[in-house]
């Protein structure tokens, strides 16, 4: 039997060497096991924005091998503070509260402001004219409660092996989601 | 003899690595590089956070930190003597910011209001405390609902008018705590169009013309009410632009001048401005971009009702700035 060298006996040169090339080892098979199991094509994992990590940067609208992308802004109700003055609708100097398109933020005039009562109005998306720029996203958050989101539609997301938003995207906000559980929604204000 | 090996060195083996690692790292900062390109959909307010600095009316004299974290509100009391509500805390400081009085309450200090003959009325979330001039607790009064929520005071020798954002009124004291009325509540035969107020920022004042000034930030407007919750008169309007209240939800706070005119408050771009009595924008007292962390409070991941800033004005016409992000209070002077 080997005699076990002493507690307090130096590290050699060579067994630095070893015990680094191990552990650089073991980090690199860790991080590659990480990076690649997201990534995973399998068939229950598909394609989804996580609103917390979405920067606005407007390249969901651009990237997309769609021609119109499959990302759209999608509104959680119950956050939304039904504001007269919605900043995610109206652009930062409307000449009036009104619905004409000089007072809209949305390049495309996807948001549909409804009367409810005074002074309250709601506001829907129309994905067939949204075009997932994230414009409305940004002024909601920026002066509201944050209710307007970008997500994913499964109905036309084609669930690339890579997804060419994926690949763009600044704030890392893409990541596969089981497919059980498809959309990341928001519940509560920002 | 020791066994040979033919490996590096170990500073060979630190110099590869520093090498690779650098390489790495240009590598990748070349191709961070490539990707930033212009966002053909930008939301851009950069023209409405720098103040054309014809308009700004107001330079700063001195700024000084706070007491106490988690500041709210400020007021001045007829000594001139400045409270500020921090924390749990109401500190009386002279106008050069120097320490005097100082009460502590059981929670957070929301608002305050300081009367002629030397009260101090504390304003908790759901209640309201009344000291004398020395500190000592006089009365306090009951809450009046569990939505209560007070976030402005303002007194005179007979009433005190407390805000209440929860409920959506502001309320009507007498100086012994009895509720005289409940002013703004929606009321379509009185045409009262009701409180809107989607974050905490509801404020009252007494006129020097005898009416309460309220904000309703919901409705981007100030309203005039008589002490009976008359309606008398209103004047804001929605816009980023500078003359306009900005955003969701803006005025915040209002304070006035001796004159009668009326300084305002905003969030998300924070700004404070000047009005006339009659509710014309006439100048700046301090632009977005002399608040840069308050603006980052609403456009970082936080929600808004942790920035804001509030004003109050002493009998020389200064305008003192509490920057609730900040931590501190600016005082401003008339230019010339």
């Amino acid at each position: 039997m080997r005699a076990k060298p002493p507690v307090d006996a130096p590290v050699t040169r060579r067994q630095f060497l070893r015990n680094g090339a191990r552990l650089m080892t073991m980090t690199g098979l860790g991080v590659a096991a990480g990076a690649l199991a997201p990534r995973s094509t399998g068939a229950g994992w598909v394609w989804q924005i996580d609103p917390a990590r979405c920067l606005h940067c407007g390249n969901c609208a651009t990237q997309c091998v769609l021609e119109q992308s499959a990302v759209k802004c999608v509104h959680a109700y119950a956050v939304c503070g039904y504001c007269q003055l919605c900043t995610g609708f109206f652009n930062p100097e409307p000449n009036a509260l009104t619905t004409a398109a000089e007072n809209q933020l949305c390049p495309t005039s996807a948001i549909q402001r409804t009367y409810i009562e005074d002074p309250y109005y709601q506001y829907s998306i129309d994905e067939k004219l949204c075009i997932g720029c994230a414009k409305c996203v940004e002024g909601c958050e920026r002066f509201g409660n944050g209710s307007l989101f970008l997500q994913i539609r499964h109905d036309r997301c084609l669930n690339c092996n890579e997804c060419a938003i994926a690949r763009s995207c600044p704030g890392a906000a893409f990541r596969r989601v089981p497919v059980d559980h498809p959309y990341l929604l928001k519940t509560t204000s920002r | 003899m020791k066994p040979q090996f033919d490996l590096f060195d170990r500073r060979q083996f630190f110099g590869v690595v520093t090498k690779t690692a650098a390489l790495l790292g240009l590598a990748g900062g070349a191709e961070a590089r490539g990707q930033t390109t212009a966002n053909p959909f930008a939301y851009d307010i950069s023209r409405f956070q720098k103040t054309d600095p014809k308009l700004i009316a107001y330079q700063e004299v001195t700024r000084w930190p706070l007491p106490h974290k988690e500041a709210r509100r400020l007021a001045f009391g007829p000594d001139d003597q400045l409270y500020v509500c921090a924390g749990n805390y109401i500190n009386c400081l002279s106008r050069a910011g120097g320490r005097g009085l100082e009460l502590a309450l059981a929670g957070p200090a929301c608002c305050v209001a300081a009367a002629r003959d030397g009260s101090i009325f504390a304003g908790l979330r759901d209640h309201i405390e009344v000291f004398d001039s020395k500190g000592g607790q006089v009365a306090r009064w009951p809450s009046p609902d569990a939505k209560t929520w007070l976030t402005g005071l303002a007194a005179d020798e007979k009433n005190v008018f407390a805000a209440d954002a929860g409920k959506l009124v502001v309320l009507r004291y007498d100086r012994s705590g009895k509720i005289l009325g409940r002013i703004g509540r929606k009321d379509a035969e009185r045409s009262v169009p009701g409180f809107i107020v989607p974050s905490p920022f509801l404020d009252v004042i007494i006129h020097r013309d005898g009416l309460l000034r309220v904000n309703n930030p919901g409705r981007h407007r100030v309203e005039a009410y008589t002490f009976e919750g008359d309606l008398e008169a209103a004047w804001g309007k929605p816009s980023a632009a500078i003359e306009g209240f900005c955003g969701c939800c803006n005025p915040i706070a209002i304070a006035q001048l001796a004159d009668g005119r009326v300084v305002t408050c905003e969030k998300g771009l924070p700004r404070v401005k000047i009005y006339s009595a009659a509710g014309e924008f006439e100048s700046v007292v301090a632009g977005p971009e002399s608040f840069p962390e308050n603006a980052r409070a609403c456009t970082d991941l936080n929600d808004c009702v942790h920035g804001g800033i509030d004003a109050a004005v002493d009998s020389e016409g200064q305008i003192y700035i509490l920057d609730i992000v900040a931590a501190d209070v600016r005082v401003m002077k008339p230019k010339g």
